[in-house]
């Protein structure tokens, strides 16, 4: 119910913003609706949307699990935090657009170089997450293991990763959010297709609804996504915790 | 199955770089089936040396050896429980084999059975130590190492909880190392009787009690516990003097 009204209270500011900038810089909420449903008539709308959230869910799956392998090791053995350390910070302060144009220079304007190039920036920040989550394992509770000669693996699967979740969920919740914002740049420079690619064409020739159609229909997809797998998921992983009042 | 420990010394560095040392002689032996109490202040160096004892600190002088392939029970000072996983999860963790009848047998011993499906963090100090204490028996360990089990229990709850280790303990033949600063706690349920100096921690006195544990009387409990508190005083004026 909050969130309904909280809905409510957006599409008013939106409507009456409009009626004071003018139709030609802000179209009503009906207008950007015809077009969103002028795009889905035409099928435009779900093939963009789809190859977009591949992209997204190749990217991010790259990331998250090159990320998550580095940053641990980084936080459990010193000498890969001294070796890697200078690489985490230059690609932590590298910014997006150079990744991405440099790329698609090397890799041409290719699915693999977007892909990777979306996966590069994401990378760093799951790492620096998964890092201080390996910093923070309770040594008592690995000594526990070790005393009751537990196997790796149970070790792993029982002590260590429930131990890693919220750091998990967090470089995850984090890491979606930049990687659905570097990927409309990608595909911005350098792909045919992809609702970045739309956004880009609708800017060309000023088509405002157009891209609000885009801008909206993927941020309501990104708000399902949110709402059906990440929320759950973090809920599920925290269940063991007593609840806050 | 025999434990045979000699160890020289232990020292450590703390965060400053200064050397402490916490070990300065411990040597003794036991044999499977033998209670083995050790005695002690706080902060002489028992913890230390039971973490040695376990295998989980080898950065010593001297010479422990256990038996290859003994299976390790061990009860920490804190519970150690893994606070994602439900109390039955949480002994089965360390048992994947133990079977339901005995699992429920040690449930029913130790009162646990209420509390199979609560998370750790939904238990009472009290509770927690004994599912610590369920955890080191379900593995039916050849080597049991109790630190301090029945630290800051009340004297009711405590005195329970010791019946039920030494239930537990005359239940199988298995190696038992008990960590306790009460010396009623040690005199009833300890046969050998280990009195540690404070730090660093060399042993005062090796005192087996040869009456079995559940026919000793309490005449006779009060006469071990006068001797052992007259040998610690002779210590403390040794001490002084020199």
């Amino acid at each position: 119910m909050p969130r309904l009204l909280s809905f409510a209270v957006f599409l008013a500011t939106w409507w009456i913003a409009s009626l004071l900038a003018g139709d030609a810089k802000l179209p009503p909420p009906p207008t950007v609706l015809t077009a969103m449903i002028a795009e889905a008539r035409s099928g435009a709308l779900f093939v963009n949307l789809g190859v977009t959230l591949g992209r997204v869910a190749l990217a991010f799956t790259l990331a998250m699990t090159l990320g998550a392998a580095i940053g641990y090791l980084m936080g459990r053995v010193r000498l890969a935090d001294r070796l890697g350390d200078p690489w985490l910070i230059l690609l932590l302060n590298l910014p997006a657009l150079v990744v991405i144009v440099l790329a698609y220079i090397w890799a041409g304007l290719t699915e693999v170089a977007a892909i990777v190039a979306i996966a590069i920036n994401k990378l760093p920040t799951a790492v620096v997450t998964l890092r201080e989550g390996a910093r923070a394992l309770d040594a008592a509770l690995d000594e526990m293991a070790t005393a009751f000669a537990l196997p790796r693996w149970r070790t792993f699967r029982h002590v260590i990763l429930p131990q890693l979740a919220p750091y998990i969920a967090a470089a995850a919740r984090s890491g979606l959010s930049l990687v659905w914002k570097i990927v409309l740049v990608a595909e911005l420079l350098g792909r045919p297709n992809g609702v970045g690619f739309e956004i880009g064409v609708a800017f060309q020739l000023f088509d405002i609804p157009l891209l609000l159609a885009y801008s909206l229909s993927f941020a309501a997809v990104v708000l399902v996504i949110e709402t059906l797998l990440v929320q759950p998921f973090e809920a599920r992983l925290s269940r063991w915790r007593p609840r806050a009042a | 199955m025999r434990l045979e420990v000699d160890i020289a010394s232990k020292t450590f560095k703390n965060a400053a770089g200064e050397q402490h040392d916490v070990i300065s002689g411990v040597a003794f032996a036991l044999d499977a089936g033998e209670v083995g109490v050790f005695v002690g202040p706080s902060g002489c160096g028992k913890s230390t040396m039971m973490r040695i004892l376990a295998g989980l600190d080898r950065d010593f002088q001297g010479r422990v050896s256990r038996p290859a392939g003994a299976r390790i029970g061990m009860v920490f000072q804190e519970p150690r429980l893994l606070p994602w996983r439900s109390v039955e999860e949480n002994v089965r963790l360390v048992a994947p084999l133990a079977d339901e009848a005995k699992l429920s047998a040690l449930f029913e011993i130790l009162e646990l059975n209420a509390h199979r499906n609560h998370f750790p963090g939904e238990l009472s100090l009290g509770l927690a130590r004994r599912v610590a204490l369920a955890r080191a028996f379900a593995i039916e360990p050849d080597f049991l190492i109790l630190d301090e089990p029945l630290a800051s229990l009340d004297d009711a709850l405590a005195a329970r909880l010791r019946d039920q280790i030494a239930m537990l303990v005359d239940g199988r033949s298995v190696l038992t190392l008990l960590v306790t600063h009460d010396v009623d706690d040690a005199v009833r349920l300890g046969d050998r009787l280990f009195l540690l100096s404070p730090r660093p921690a060399r042993v005062l006195a090796d005192l087996p009690v040869r009456t079995p544990r559940s026919a000793r009387g309490n005449a006779e409990i009060a006469a071990i516990k006068s001797d052992i508190m007259r040998r610690i005083n002779d210590d403390l004026v040794e001490r002084d003097a020199s």
